[in-house]
């Protein structure tokens, strides 16, 4: 698939750009601070309702200005589909194909961008939520209808936390003890099967991608059918129940689960250098491309963010191969767009932003 | 602008207090009442004057009616053993259109939800519980909402209900998570009655 059109009105700095990419590389280059990851961002809160940098709606929309408003349009198995977000201050309003949406997981499911950004190579090193953060941004990008079990899951834990908090007696709390094991254990079927479904793929493009004949691969502490991921949560609540009620806060679920990255069996967070994180998060995110388009039955919309800011040299060569070998759509920002050239990025197409214009040009 | 027509801006602002309508809404509505008929306006503030007057809740089963205890609960057809618990009154006009119900009803008036600080106490549980010891009843379905709430409410009055001797089921089938009754089709709500389960 690949979005033809992008048009964002009073969007951050985008005062008014109007957009036709390629369906191959789009190369968007400019200095820092000119507007570049505003537009990876446009496209991706049309894919996922949502900005990458965890922006609020009213931080989206140009200051002096009440709304802003972005569109896109796609193609999809040769059918054309019209996103559009409006964005107030309080909220926003999807649109797909001129309608309003019933279910949001239908808008979620239709333009599926999958985003690789400098700032996520922390996330495989540091604290586990954000391995969390990148699992389940993974998971959702799979399946739209995970959004629904993860709001609700999130809902239980608040529900039950307040109930802790309060010291509630304990006939009160058994519903949402219920609740948040069921709710709970669903999380974890859902992210250990999609982990399951990329193992194959992940093992097998180390080599490819990373250029290492590491064994990788992403441990998950919990696995099983539904009902033994149930029992398994029902025995971690019941021995952790009495701090739970110490601490006024819930310490058994999928909240605190730690997805671990491992290079031939061991930590990553542990033993690996800096080259092998990056490596890792490379070969994770091919991996989901390829998942994805296997999923989807054509390429997803891959959207990197300053790549080549993080990446040395041979690394970068490599992915880029693989990019060339499976021909999807690419948005990259890049504040070097020599180092992108005809080698690089065949047939590329070439945008140059500054102070919030966008024009189509090729760099000097 | 609005302030300089007062009756005009009482009435924009009264409507805008709607679930679902806002400013914008409310002053359309406000203008389609000024271009009709003085007749027509006094109907409707009448019918709205009556509704608050002519209704309250039902002192058996908390379900909107005009007279009490309500027709639902005195109709002599329905059984009497079968009782169907909902969150709100407009799941017990939802399952009435679904014509799949014989039973009698109890009405809640909400769901557990302790963020919202509603507990037991600010449901109708306790008259329910007395509804079920005077012992004509011998099956509870518990057709609360498929929402988290919903769910942690049923699962919280089976608890109480079970030690009674009581059979309680739930509404099993069909009806897609995260989805009020009100706006489920009817053959939905028939399927997930008939399909109902132990809890
Ligand atoms: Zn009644």
């Amino acid at each position: 698939m690949f979005l033809e059109q992008l048009t964002a009105r009073q969007f951050r700095n985008l005062n008014e750009v109007d957009l036709c990419w390629g369906p191959g590389f789009n190369i968007i280059w400019g200095n820092n601070a000119q507007g570049k990851t505003n537009l990876l961002e446009a496209v991706y809160l049309l894919g996922h309702l949502k900005s990458f940098r965890g922006a609020r709606t009213a931080e989206l929309i140009q200051e002096g200005m009440t709304a802003a408003r972005l569109t896109g349009r796609l193609v999809s198995r040769e059918v054309r589909h019209r996103l559009e977000v409006s964005l107030e201050p309080h909220g926003q309003t999807p649109r797909l194909d001129d309608k309003p949406v019933q279910k949001l997981s239908q808008f979620l499911g239709t333009l599926r961008p999958v985003l690789f950004t400098a700032d996520e190579l922390v996330l495989l090193k540091g604290a586990p939520a954000g391995r969390r953060a990148l699992l389940d941004r993974a998971v959702l990008q799979a399946d739209p209808g995970y959004l629904d079990r993860f709001h609700a899951y999130s809902r239980v834990l608040r529900q039950r936390n307040q109930l802790l908090k309060e010291r509630a007696a304990p006939a009160l709390l058994e519903p949402w003890n219920e609740a948040l094991i069921e709710n709970g254990a669903r999380i974890r079927h859902d992210r250990q099967v999609f982990l399951a479904g990329l193992q194959q793929v992940l093992s097998g493009i180390g080599r490819d991608i990373a250029d290492s004949s590491e064994q990788l691969s992403f441990g998950y502490p919990h696995a099983g059918a539904p009902d033994q991921l149930q029992a398994g949560l029902r025995r971690e609540q019941e021995q952790l129940l009495a701090r739970e009620r110490q601490l006024g806060q819930t310490l058994a679920g999928p909240h605190r689960d730690d997805p671990e990255p491992l290079i031939d069996g061991r930590p990553l967070k542990l033993f690996g250098s800096q080259g092998q994180n990056r490596s890792f998060l490379l070969a994770f995110k091919a991996a989901q491309l390829i998942d994805l388009e296997r999923r989807l039955g054509e390429p997803p919309l891959l959207l990197l963010d300053d790549l080549a800011s993080e990446l040395d040299a041979g690394r970068q060569a490599s992915f880029f191969a693989f990019l060339r070998r499976r021909r999807g759509q690419v948005l990259i920002t890049t504040t070097h767009p020599a180092t992108l050239g005809e080698a690089v990025c065949p047939q590329a197409r070439y945008f140059r932003v500054e102070q919030g214009r966008v024009e189509e040009r090729q760099a000097i | 602008m609005l302030d300089s027509i007062p009756s005009f801006a009482r009435l924009v602002a009264e409507l805008a207090k709607f679930p679902g309508v806002g400013t914008k809404t409310a002053t359309r509505l406000a203008f389609y009442l000024l271009r009709q008929p003085d007749a027509a306006a006094a109907a409707l503030a009448t019918a709205i004057v009556d509704l608050k007057r002519n209704t309250r809740f039902c002192s058996v089963c908390f379900h909107i009616t005009e007279q009490d205890p309500c027709p639902l609960c005195v109709d002599p057809a329905r059984d009497g053993s079968l009782l169907c618990v909902v969150e709100e009154p407009q799941a017990v006009l939802a399952i009435e259109r679904s014509r799949s119900f014989r039973g009698r009803y109890h009405v809640l008036h909400g769901a557990l939800s302790p963020l919202d600080g509603i507990g037991p106490e600010e449901l109708r549980i306790a008259p329910l519980l007395d509804r079920l010891k005077a012992g004509e009843i011998s099956e509870v379905l518990v057709a609360t909402n498929f929402t988290v709430e919903g769910d942690a409410t049923a699962l919280y009055l089976a608890r109480l209900i079970q030690p009674l001797g009581i059979r309680t089921t739930r509404l099993a089938y069909g009806i897609p998570m995260g989805s009020e009754l009100e706006y489920v089709d009817e053959a939905t709500v028939q399927r997930a009655v008939q399909g109902r389960r132990e809890l």
